[in-house]
């Protein structure tokens, strides 16, 4: 079996989404705090939410990522 | 025997809570609104430890029989005599306690010197003249509720109470029931805001009749049914939530209207099987009760509402009337979801009606419920009866009187009456000036 070898480069730019995905969901959860006048307490106790909205953006955006970059394999091979 | 130690275990539980008032911040005060508490506490019932109350059961049928199993477990109490004039029930009640004298004549019962109180649960239309019969025999009484069968008879009763030296206790279990106990000091503290109204229920499915052997003796065990004996669904449930409702009142209705039919259990029966009343207070709050024996679907239950929030006394919970909302990340998903997901109406109604809300219930007591179904002719497992025996067993060797549980059976009966008089006339019934004593507030 193959290894599969993941570049620094690369582990660092999907940290970097991650990061970004989370700031999103931190954000959201500061904006519904606002938007619904609910305790900035919130901002603490429904990290859990923050984080699960987080990874579920990062999934969203992978699968965006996977499927630009096989139409653009797609279109690579025919040249 | 796991029973009896539970048993055991809530009657000292409460009194513990009880001895707890007394310590904590208001707690006199709250002692004060329930006064017929104020003697039973875990400090008066080590002073009475090596002395025994010499009791006699007078009635030995279901609830009688009730009693006795509950005196057998109270450590101050001592069955002495047994009297009923119905041979298989006074014959099972000496069984259970085979060293109790037996009678036949409740009279020749009450003139033993070896008696120190009645417990009386015979029919309602032998109360009066059982209690008041009791008491000049220089017996300590307790009397299962309702008071009595008329107006009059009650308040014979109360004069007589007001002259004598001697216990009087009626069977107003809830007013040792610690759920009770406590959500009404809830309920008084303001927790629910001011009360608007309520609702009070006890249905059943069962014809609430026994097993005749011979039809001779139709009226004698089945006397609930009848008219010359029973105030029917009033007199034998009712009875006990008025007497909440007026306790969560802290004052006495003073009008009722309603309807009573037999509706379903036509079988010769004089009560109604199924009742609607409503009792209304001078301040315009008004309590609701029905009750039917044909359908069980909402068994018993007390809902004070109030309008900050709703107290269901026999369930021992309470709801707000305004939840917290959903945390803000949560409620920004629903509105987006619905946005999604929801479908576009074309055309819809003009006006949505109002449902009543899911709310999550809080406890009075927390991991300690006991609501009953309410299907028991006898009688439920930890309601308080348990509690009031063993009060009224302390005061026949204290000689302390109650405080106010002869008030509140009194006011709770006259309004059972009142409720029968207002079916039966089919009309609006003041509560009568000549009736009204001292301790009721209008």
């Amino acid at each position: 079996m193959k290894d599969i070898i993941i570049p620094v480069q690369r582990q660092k730019k999907e940290l970097r989404i991650l990061l970004i995905c989370f700031a999103c969901s931190f954000l959201l959860n500061i904006a519904a705090i606002i938007i619904y006048k609910t305790s900035w307490a919130e901002i603490i106790t429904q990290i859990g939410y923050v984080i699960i909205i987080a990874l579920a953006l990062y999934v969203l955006i992978g699968i965006i990522r996977l499927i630009v970059y096989l139409i653009s394999r797609f279109f690579k091979k025919r040249k | 025997m796991s029973t009896d130690k539970n048993t055991k275990q809530v009657d000292l539980e409460l009194r513990q809570f009880i001895k707890n008032l007394g310590y904590m911040a208001g707690g006199t005060a709250l002692l004060t609104t329930m006064p017929w508490l104020q003697s039973f506490t875990t400090g008066k019932l080590s002073e009475i430890k090596n002395e025994k109350a010499r009791v006699a059961i007078l009635g030995t049928g279901s609830r009688g029989q009730y009693h006795i199993l509950n005196l057998l477990r109270i450590p101050h109490a001592e069955i002495v005599a047994l009297c009923d004039n119905y041979p298989p029930n006074l014959k099972t009640a000496s069984d259970l306690c085979p060293k109790a004298k037996t009678y036949t004549d409740y009279r020749k019962m009450l003139e033993s010197k070896d008696i120190d109180g009645v417990i009386i649960c015979t029919p309602l239309n032998w109360h009066a003249p059982m209690v008041l019969d009791s008491l000049a025999a220089g017996k300590h009484t307790f009397c299962e509720k309702s008071m009595a069968l008329t107006m009059d008879e009650c308040k014979a009763i109360y004069e007589a109470y007001l002259h004598t030296d001697r216990v009087l206790y009626f069977g107003m279990q809830r007013l040792f029931d610690e759920k009770y106990i406590k959500g009404l000091s809830m309920i008084h503290s303001g927790l629910i805001g001011d009360i608007v109204g309520i609702r009070c229920h006890w249905f059943r499915n069962n014809d609430w009749r026994r097993p005749v052997p011979s039809p001779e003796l139709e009226r004698k065990i089945n006397w609930r049914l009848y008219w010359e004996s029973s105030g029917g669904l009033t007199t034998e449930l009712a009875t006990h939530q008025l007497e909440v409702s007026n306790w969560a009142m802290k004052r006495i209705p003073e009008s009722v209207v309603g309807m009573g039919d037999i509706v379903f259990w036509k079988d010769g029966r004089e009560v109604y099987d199924s009742i609607s009343l409503t009792y209304h207070y001078r301040n315009g709050v008004k309590t609701t009760y029905e009750s039917l024996i044909s359908n069980k679907f909402n068994g018993l239950g007390e809902q004070v509402l109030g309008h900050k929030g709703t107290m269901e006394l026999e369930k021992g919970q309470y709801f707000f009337e305004d939840v917290a909302p959903a945390p803000g990340i949560l409620q920004l998903i629903n509105n987006v979801e619905k946005r999604v997901f929801s479908t576009v109406p074309i055309a819809g109604p003009s006006w949505v009606p109002e449902t009543a809300s899911k709310q999550k219930p809080h406890y009075v007591i927390e991991g300690m419920v006991h609501a009953t179904s309410g299907g028991s002719m006898v009688g439920a497992e930890n309601d308080g009866s348990d509690n009031l025996i063993s009060a009224f067993c302390q005061a026949v060797i204290t000689g302390e009187k109650a405080k106010d549980i002869v008030e509140e059976c009194y006011s709770s009966t006259m309004l059972c009456l009142l409720g029968n008089q207002a079916m039966k006339e089919q009309r609006k019934v003041d509560f009568p000036d000549e009736y009204k004593i001292p301790y009721l507030k209008f």
